[in-house]
């Protein structure tokens, strides 16, 4: 419950404060003090009337809706994958696997027809995915000092 | 050079180039094993959900009404798996829906195996849902095991195309082109990617 810390934590340290601050507003003009006293209560209703509004009225407020629907996705999951497909989709070299799409098993993985006892919905493409770099890197080397093998 | 993640992504751009215009979703995930401790099943299953509602107009009652419950709770509750699991079965059966999981061997072994009991419960209620899973080889009898009859296999090993590709942008990049004359690239992409198809069709 990380919440309740920032909710419940500080009425004591305002207590405090309030206590240290009493003589100096006891100096004050006296319009000054429920002017004070004014807009915190202001602040207290604001806030009850969104919270209102919120739950009940959302309708009525589209930046209520828009805050409340990012809200609940972030609430589904506040992992964000297509920020990494976005990344690896700007490095990935034009056209490479391009082939995929072409073989047996991908075309019949895609072309479903939903239903059938045969029908295979997951398919697994399996590779070792530092494999070919590594490999390039070493024939490379091999090149260069002419020790092909 | 090609990895598991570029075929996974290409995979998703084709996927979204040819639903464009119907009713269909494409979700993807990528598991990184840097980022294992965040990535947990129901935080994965959550980020499909995810997906598939933000591209929606209105959300769904049944998540709506779950998210206003769990607000009742002090700081909130978040969502279990079998709820997302529950929400994603019912979603996927109105919609046709891709999923894209990349480098499924990086997840912790624990949420691997929620993961995929999830997947096969999804699939169980909704047997359109297409699957694509992109990982090493050896968890290949772990996810047959799992998700029963439903796996088909594909090598991702890169083709000879694949290989002179990759050689040409590498060799575009190169810091002392001085010492590249046309014979040597010739030769490099001559001799290489033989080598290199060598090696796979040994696998």
């Amino acid at each position: 419950m990380p919440h309740l810390g920032g909710l419940c934590g500080s009425p004591a340290s305002i207590k405090k404060a309030e206590e240290s601050k009493t003589p100096a507003f006891v100096q004050l003009p006296e319009i000054l003090q429920p002017r004070t006293f004014n807009i915190s209560s202001t602040i207290a209703e604001m806030s009850h009337s969104f919270n209102t509004n919120s739950f009940n009225n959302v309708s009525h407020y589209s930046y209520t809706v828009a805050d409340d629907r990012s809200q609940l996705l972030t609430w589904l999951s506040p992992l964000e994958p297509r920020l990494r497909h976005r990344d690896i989709q700007e490095r990935r070299i034009d056209n490479i696997g391009e082939w995929l799409m072409q073989t047996e098993e991908f075309r019949s993985w895609y072309d479903w027809s939903g239903e059938g006892e045969g029908d295979k919905a997951v398919l697994f493409g399996y590779g070792d995915p530092g494999a070919g770099k590594t490999f390039i890197r070493y024939r490379n080397k091999d090149y260069s000092w002419g020790e092909k093998r | 050079m090609l990895t598991c993640h570029d075929v996974s992504s290409l995979v998703v751009d084709r996927l979204c180039d040819r639903a464009r215009g119907q009713n269909t979703t494409v979700t993807c995930f990528y598991f990184d094993f840097a980022a294992r401790k965040e990535q947990s099943a129901t935080a994965m299953l959550g980020s499909l959900l995810k997906q598939i509602v933000s591209g929606m107009e209105a959300i769904p009652e049944d998540i709506s009404r779950a998210f206003q419950e769990q607000k009742r709770a002090i700081g909130g509750r978040e969502p279990q798996l079998l709820d997302i699991v529950k929400m994603l079965q019912t979603i996927t059966s109105s919609q046709p829906t891709f999923v894209c999981i990349d480098a499924l061997d990086e997840c912790v072994a624990v949420h691997r195996v929620k993961i995929l009991h999830s997947l096969k419960q999804i699939l169980e209620k909704s047997p359109g849902t297409r699957i694509f899973i992109t990982g090493r080889p050896h968890i290949r009898a772990e996810m047959e095991r799992r998700l029963g009859g439903h796996v088909a296999s594909v090598s991702l090993c890169p083709n000879k195309e694949d290989i002179i590709r990759y050689l040409r942008v590498r060799l575009g990049e190169d810091e002392t082109p001085d010492a590249m004359d046309e014979s040597l690239i010739t030769d490099i992409l001559e001799k290489i990617p033989e080598s290199v198809s060598e090696m796979y069709v040994g696998q």
